[in-house]
């Protein structure tokens, strides 16, 4: 039996060696929201030599990766997923998923296969399934950090060893090289842990002989899907690969890939709009050029691929910081909200005393005062001051209880506190519903986002092979 | 002139954890040069704004998008205790008030 890449390569490489065009679906820029059925099916019709699709991002913070679950839901994974692989299956193409899980570590990927397998039993279907996972050894990243071949990526300081041992979940980001063994082994769906975005749709045309500049650019173009367009959105993209050249297509007629948007969204979530660094090497898009194929359609040419002379992986890591609980309420009192300052820091005062910080671990407050200043560190106060302000006050605490209990004596004594020319004696606050302090689950924060040189990346990511 | 007059796009979002990015897009030619050229968006008015160290701040021109990319660390980690701003989506405001 022919495996899926022997296939794809069948069908696209001529006898004289020549390149046909390589069609890539990008099927959702984020499995697990759910993907538009129109532009999904309209993609199917394409015939795309293979779907892919990312899961994941460090988009959405520490929380996810620290404690191993998922960001979207179960429910919404499971649509996503059927839909996914019973579309590659029809077709008979290979599906890639990148970032299992949201943060793509051992418990979201065990996850993300348990769903697959499921969804393999009931609709029937047969194929060889791929892992792979992503869980960066830890001994290795010590001996890195010995080594000092492990350097921040931005401001988050030095990595330790501490920091390594502290993290619940550490895992490395994978590129093209783990996807193409997935599909040397004859996979037919891959499902891969934390991963390069790119990676996803690149491991393919690569594996082929596609020129890396343009794979890699358009690979970065359609992974969040369409985006790219005017105006932007979630439905399945498809990106062409032809001789030195891409195209991308939305496969919503109402969003259109314009020169314009096509470029810009090279800006997106990038700190450098020209080069992008892979594992193996750097995308630089200095001398693309971004054509009009018609009104619906972009053609990009001229990007270049730099191999890397030292292999590299970014990795990332989430330790656990304490127990979350919050107390939400409003207040529409002029008083209140002229004097919020004051009284949340004689409210915390009041707090501290009546709840001791236990010295060895001690709790924080973090006060959140919305519209005034709680989400940007506005220099000044609003001019004038807003109709009603909303506050969130925050407790991290060592236990779930003593975050519950500083939450509830705060609760009394921002309800109650006295203020000079206070009017409104009986209650500060306006709560929408009781009880108004809520636990919020394990607060985590990121230790670990850092780059390390290695000598040579299979056996970082371990592959996995099963028939299902 | 204010930017929000000649700018499509005025958006802030993460480019990882532990930076901000800022992207201006502009209508046409015109607004791009005008913007490019502008003593309000240069790294040291930037850095004055968001209160960051002159050296941390960087303003790229970006034309095939007739865009400005901005360039700077986050106040704090991604999701931090203490954090406002988990995705940097809503750090764009002090760009609103911008006169060319």
């Amino acid at each position: 039996m022919t495996t899926a890449i022997e296939r794809i390569r069948k069908s696209v490489v001529g006898s004289d060696g020549k390149l046909a065009p390589l069609r890539v679906m990008a099927a959702s820029g984020q499995l697990g929201y759910g993907i538009p059925d129109p532009a999904f099916n309209a993609g199917l019709e394409r015939k795309p030599h293979l779907i892919g699709a990312d899961m994941g991002s460090i988009d959405p913070g520490p929380y996810y990766l620290g404690a191993g679950k998922m960001a979207q839901s179960d429910t919404m994974v499971r649509v996503d997923l059927a839909k996914c692989i019973n579309g590659a299956r029809k077709l008979g193409v290979p599906l890639l998923i990148g970032t299992a899980g949201s943060a793509g570590a051992a418990p979201h990927l065990a996850a993300t296969l348990d769903m697959v397998r499921e969804i393999a039993r009931r609709e029937g279907l047969h194929f060889r399934l791929a892992s792979i996972s992503a869980d960066m050894p830890r001994d290795v990243v010590k001996t890195a950090i010995r080594a000092k071949k492990v350097v921040p990526l931005g401001e988050i300081g030095a990595l330790t060893e501490a920091d390594v041992d502290l993290a619940t979940n550490l895992v490395g980001q994978m590129g093209i090289e783990a996807f193409q063994r997935a599909l040397n082994a004859g996979a037919d769906v891959i499902i891969a842990g934390r991963a390069c975005d790119s990676a996803v749709f690149a491991a393919v045309p690569s594996l082929l002989g596609y020129p890396m500049g343009p794979t890699l650019h358009m690979s970065k173009i359609i992974e969040c899907c369409s985006l790219c367009c005017t105006p932007g959105g979630r439905d399945t993209i498809i990106g062409t690969l032809e001789g030195d050249s891409f195209t991308v297509d939305s496969m919503n007629p109402t969003r259109n890939a314009s020169p314009m948007s096509v470029a810009a969204h090279s800006l997106y979530e990038q700190a450098d709009p020209y080069a992008v660094r892979e594992p193996e090497g750097t995308l630089h898009t200095k001398e693309a050029k971004y054509e009009v194929v018609d009104e619906h359609r972009t053609r990009v040419s001229g990007s270049r691929w730099e191999p890397a002379t030292q292999l590299t992986v970014k990795i990332e890591g989430a330790m656990r910081v304490g127990e979350r609980a919050i107390l939400l309420a409003g207040s529409a009192d002029p008083r209140v909200i002229a004097n919020a300052k004051s009284i949340t820091a004689g409210v915390e005062k009041i707090v501290r005393e009546l709840t001791p910080p236990n010295p060895a671990k001690p709790y924080q407050i973090i006060w959140r005062v919305y519209g005034i200043d709680a989400v940007f560190p506005w220099a000044t106060p609003p001019d004038p001051l807003p109709r009603e302000i909303f506050f969130m006050c925050e407790c991290i605490a060592d236990t779930a209880e003593e975050a519950r209990a500083v939450a509830t004596v705060t609760k009394q004594y921002l309800l109650h506190h006295g203020f000079p020319g206070r009017l409104s004696t009986a209650g500060n606050l306006a709560f929408p519903f009781t009880p108004p302090e809520v636990a919020a689950s394990t607060a985590y924060r990121f230790n670990v986002y850092h780059v390390m040189d290695v000598d040579s990346l299979e056996p970082l990511f371990p592959l996995h092979i099963e028939e299902v | 002139m204010k930017l929000v007059d000649i700018a499509k796009v005025i958006r802030s979002k993460n480019a990882g954890p532990t930076t901000l990015t800022l992207d201006l897009l502009f209508n046409d030619e015109a607004g791009f040069k005008a913007a490019c050229a502008s003593k309000s968006l240069t790294a040291d008015a930037i850095a004055k704004l968001y209160s960051q160290p002159r050296a941390k701040v960087e303003v790229l021109p970006y034309p095939p998008a007739l865009a400005i990319k901005i360039v700077m660390p986050r106040r704090i980690v991604s999701g931090d205790p203490g954090d406002s701003d988990v995705y940097g989506a809503q750090q764009h405001g002090p760009m609103l008030a911008v006169e060319l």
